[in-house]
């Protein structure tokens, strides 16, 4: 009886810092500095710690350096898994949570239920999936609000995490083929860091070169502008939840390997700090937009220097100060940088309004040049 | 050029007395690198003179009313406001409102949501008692002065929501003017006050300001819609490419004649020649249909012809064309495509089977404004570059760039965010996207609302051109002047239904509205 609703602004869309970019010109030393200043201040940490005294030796050891990137592969993939859902201006904090439960899924598989490793893996790209469809359906089919619904299935997860495991962690069983796996090499590099490289290519292939991933962008752009050209915006915002499970059951996968058990509190933990990466993410490389690559380099940028600091004596405390400071800092640069140049923007605006004053008006003729 | 003020301060078609100038700017100069936004610009703005300001998109109207108020400051010239000449290179916002100059723009910057007696104390201060709380008899006394004063057509209470974007404006024109008191000094500045207006409301505003003139108020009225100018100015001055090319009583002029003022040189007409295009071939056949406040329209368009749809804001035209483009479920009724029915579900369905709907509100409802022109131009072409192992990105920006020069479109590249463009150059990429595609029916709704001149007229060239590759095109538009010139055939929807379905050789605007209203009382409003 009454008109189908239209397609759901949704009330809160997450903004990257700043404004965004697509059309500055990068060839201006600021443009390339912006881009580039995550890179340069990865780099220079590493520098720094590899050459003060007091942590250089171990910093440089092969040992850390391929824990550092072994270890972080878990965060870089439960931070993918948010990038998806994000590009189309859709929170998924439940990801970190979504790994730990395929986690917890995967190993009582094999180790409980003695079934093979293959059966574990599927087990849990299949919480991976299911979670992905409950909050999908959730935001993309009820149209909730994706940060509210996301923060409770976090929580929902953690809490049958702790119904499941009884708070215990599942550590005998797992098989040494299985966590042995992570602490494998594949030409010099730990297996894990070649998983995330691969998920990364994935990712960023499904987000830039194929229509899908353009669509998500023009979703989180404008999602009533994206009904009007087409979109299926409900199914593509769907898709990309069930997409965020999958990659959040990959990274539960790669936990299970890394740690060859099954805590019942680490999957949730990551939550923050594959949010901070996510966000220092989005003002490097693309600055302004949620981007692989940016991601990527945020997940080493606080690992690296937490990992430095750790060495210099610093203790636990590290770590949240350096995930949220960095966050901080991020947000800061960005947002200066961007106010100076949005002011440029309005200055190239009003140039080319007064350049396209002075041309010619077509009428019912075709143009010609009248100055 | 800079003469042609000079020349006609003899020419009185005012009751005003001549000598006399509540606003005089002097030689105002302004270049932004790389322009030169405004050179050397006088004007005088009497008292109690609605004072239009006309030019394209760039011209320096915005520029110069940010001179006006203060947010620029200009490279050299004097503003003199009430005798007090100040140097319009180190003029303050704060000098600015102090000498009386006050900017209503185009956003209101009201609060829908909130009373109007809310709304005109955050502009000013709450009235406060002794121990520093607010009054609130003393603020309901102040607001019923001001609603009496402005002829705001509601009481302290109401909400703001609930009076329509006319009631709206005049909140905020009040809530600009309120510091004035009774002393009708200095300057008002109306920014495209009418955009979102529907035509019986823009009679009501106009009529409004007319009043607040006769009572000593001087105003400097924006628009680009003309007959609006023409209308309720007594004066206008012409912006082109930074320069004043004149001041002109408006009684000395017509619309063509301002037309050719402000786009400098003679254009036969805004809108292109019928092509003799139009066929017997029926694209789309609507049948009895009822959606909304739309309770049975019957109406068809051939093939190669443009009809145009009038009615008023809320008389349910928009609901017509996103039923047939699939993003309204209709209640009732049946529609045919190529003689074929049809029941889309979905805008991707209708842009399948050769449908193109380029919706009324282009900042959301059309615009990806933080993503690029590119990007923007190629949304409704994405598979056709996706090989089935990647999205062949350099022939999108090559095709972007194509169709840039194609529907002349000004930017920086292809690569420019949408939002950095001129309304008219954003409207012609939201053409271009679907003009693309050559659909067999083109659905545009306002497809010129905040459009320059120029780009108007360029915007219904390709709208044209289109119909002569065969499309059936329907526009709808608040402007009936506009609509008039732009079509073929004019079906007239009322209290939801089809009540006329003439071609516009034997229709004009004003017939137009009139069938378009509900009642005679109401065509007698606004007069």
């Amino acid at each position: 009886m009454a008109t189908e609703p239209r397609a759901v602004p949704l009330k809160e869309r997450p903004k990257p810092f700043g404004p965004l970019r697509e059309g500055v010109r990068h060839t201006t030393v600021a443009g390339l500095l912006e881009r580039g200043a995550l890179p340069l201040l990865l780099v220079g940490l590493i520098l720094l710690f590899s050459v003060l005294s007091s942590t250089g030796d171990t910093f440089r050891s092969s040992g850390n350096i391929n824990a550092i990137l072994g270890n972080q592969s878990v965060t870089g993939i439960i931070a993918l898994a948010m990038v998806v859902p994000l590009v189309a201006g859709y929170f998924d904090l439940s990801v970190s949570a979504v790994a730990g439960l395929a986690n917890v899924g995967m190993a009582s598989a094999i180790a409980q239920h003695h079934t093979s490793v293959l059966v574990g893996i599927l087990v849990a790209l299949g919480i991976g999936l299911i979670a992905g469809t409950v909050n999908g359906l959730l935001v993309a089919g009820l149209k909730l609000d994706a940060l509210v619904v996301t923060l409770g299935t976090y929580t929902f997860a953690g809490g049958l995490i702790q119904l499941y495991t009884h708070g215990t962690t599942i550590i005998n069983g797992i098989p040494l083929s299985l966590s042995s796996w992570s602490s494998e090499k594949w030409i010099g590099v730990p297996k894990p860091f070649v998983l995330l490289i691969v998920v990364a290519i994935i990712v960023w292939y499904v987000l830039m070169h194929v229509p899908f991933g353009r669509k998500l962008e023009g979703i989180g752009s404008n999602s009533v502008a994206a009904r009007l050209v087409g979109m299926r915006v409900n199914r593509l915002v769907f898709m990309s939840f069930i997409v965020s499970g999958l990659l959040a059951a990959v990274a539960g996968i790669l936990l299970t390997s890394s740690t060859g058990s099954a805590n019942p509190t680490a999957g949730p933990s990551y939550l923050f700090a594959a949010l901070a990466a996510v966000f220092i993410g989005s003002t490097a490389i693309r600055p302004g937009r949620y981007n692989v690559w940016g991601t990527i380099l945020g997940v080493f940028l606080v690992a690296v220097a937490v990992d430095g600091f750790t060495l210099m004596g610093a203790e636990s405390w590290v770590n949240q100060i350096f995930n949220g400071g960095a966050l901080v800092i991020a947000v800061a640069v960005s947002t200066l940088m961007g106010r100076r140049r949005e002011a440029q923007a309005r200055k190239a605006s009003a140039r080319q309004a007064a350049t396209s004053a002075s041309s010619p008006v077509a009428g019912a003729a075709p143009a010609q040049p009248s100055s | 050029m800079a003469a042609a003020a000079d020349s006609d301060r003899g020419n009185t078609g005012t009751p005003v007395a001549t000598a006399d100038v509540r606003v005089r700017v002097r030689d105002l100069s302004k270049t932004f690198p790389g322009t030169r936004a405004l050179d050397r610009v006088s004007m005088e703005v009497r008292p109690g003179e609605v004072h239009g300001l006309c030019g394209g998109n760039g011209s320096g109207k915005s520029t110069l009313i940010k001179i006006l108020s203060g947010v620029y400051h200009a490279d050299g010239g004097t503003i003199e406001v009430d005798g007090v000449e100040t140097d319009a290179g180190a003029m303050t916002t704060t000098q600015a409102y102090e000498a009386g100059v006050r900017v209503v723009h185009q956003d209101l910057g009201v609060f829908p949501t909130m009373s109007i007696e809310e709304n005109l104390a955050l502009g000013s201060s709450f009235k406060t008692g002794r121990g520093g709380w607010i009054s609130h008899r003393a603020m309901r006394r102040r607001t019923r002065e001001l609603i009496e004063r402005f002829d705001i057509p509601g009481s302290p209470g109401t909400q703001l929501g609930a009076l329509g974007r006319a009631g709206q404006t005049l909140v905020a024109v009040a809530r600009a003017l309120q510091g004035e008191e009774s002393d009708h000094g200095g300057l008002l500045i109306l920014d495209e006050p009418t955009v979102a207006l529907p035509a019986h409301e823009v009679e009501m505003l106009l009529a409004s300001l007319k009043r607040y003139a006769a009572a000593g108020q001087s105003i400097l009225y924006i628009s680009h819609r003309l007959d609006e100018v023409m209308s309720c100015t007594d004066r206008v001055s012409v912006l082109r490419d930074g320069r004043m090319v004149g001041t002109y009583e408006t009684s000395s002029l017509d619309e063509n004649k301002l037309i050719e003022l402000i786009v400098g040189r003679r254009l036969d007409r805004v809108f292109p020649d019928r092509l003799a295009a139009a066929t017997d071939q029926r694209v789309l056949e609507v049948q009895d249909l009822k959606v909304g406040p739309v309770r049975g329209a019957t109406l068809h368009v051939n093939r190669g012809e443009v009809l145009g749809i009038a009615g008023l804001l809320g008389s349910g035209c928009s609901e017509i064309l996103r039923t047939v483009f699939g993003d309204l479920r209709r209640q009732d009724g049946e529609l045919r495509l190529n003689g074929n029915v049809i029941d889309f579900s979905h805008p991707d369905d209708a842009m399948d089977a050769g449908v193109a709907y380029v919706p009324e509100n282009r900042g959301e409802e059309a615009a990806f404004a933080d993503l690029s022109v590119a990007t923007n131009i190629s949304f409704t072409a994405l598979s056709r570059y996706w090989n089935r192992a990647w999205l062949r990105d350099w022939s999108l920006r090559r095709d972007a760039s194509g169709l840039m020069s194609e529907y002349l479109v000004k930017a920086d590249s292809q690569s420019a965010l949408l939002e950095t463009l001129s309304g008219g150059n954003q409207q012609k990429v939201i053409l271009a996207r679907w003009l693309r595609r050559e659909p067999q029916l083109l659905l545009l709704d306002e497809p010129t609302q905040g459009v320059d001149v120029g780009a108007r007229a360029e915007i219904y060239k390709f709208v044209r051109e289109a119909t002569a590759a065969g499309a059936g095109v329907v526009i709808v538009a608040s402007d009936f002047e506009e609509l008039v010139h732009a079509t073929d055939r004019i079906v007239v929807l009322r209290d939801g239904e089809i009540v006329a379905d003439r071609p516009t050789t034997e229709l004009d605007a004003d017939e137009v509205t009139r069938l378009a209203m509900a009642s005679e009382k109401e065509i007698a409003y606004g007069n």
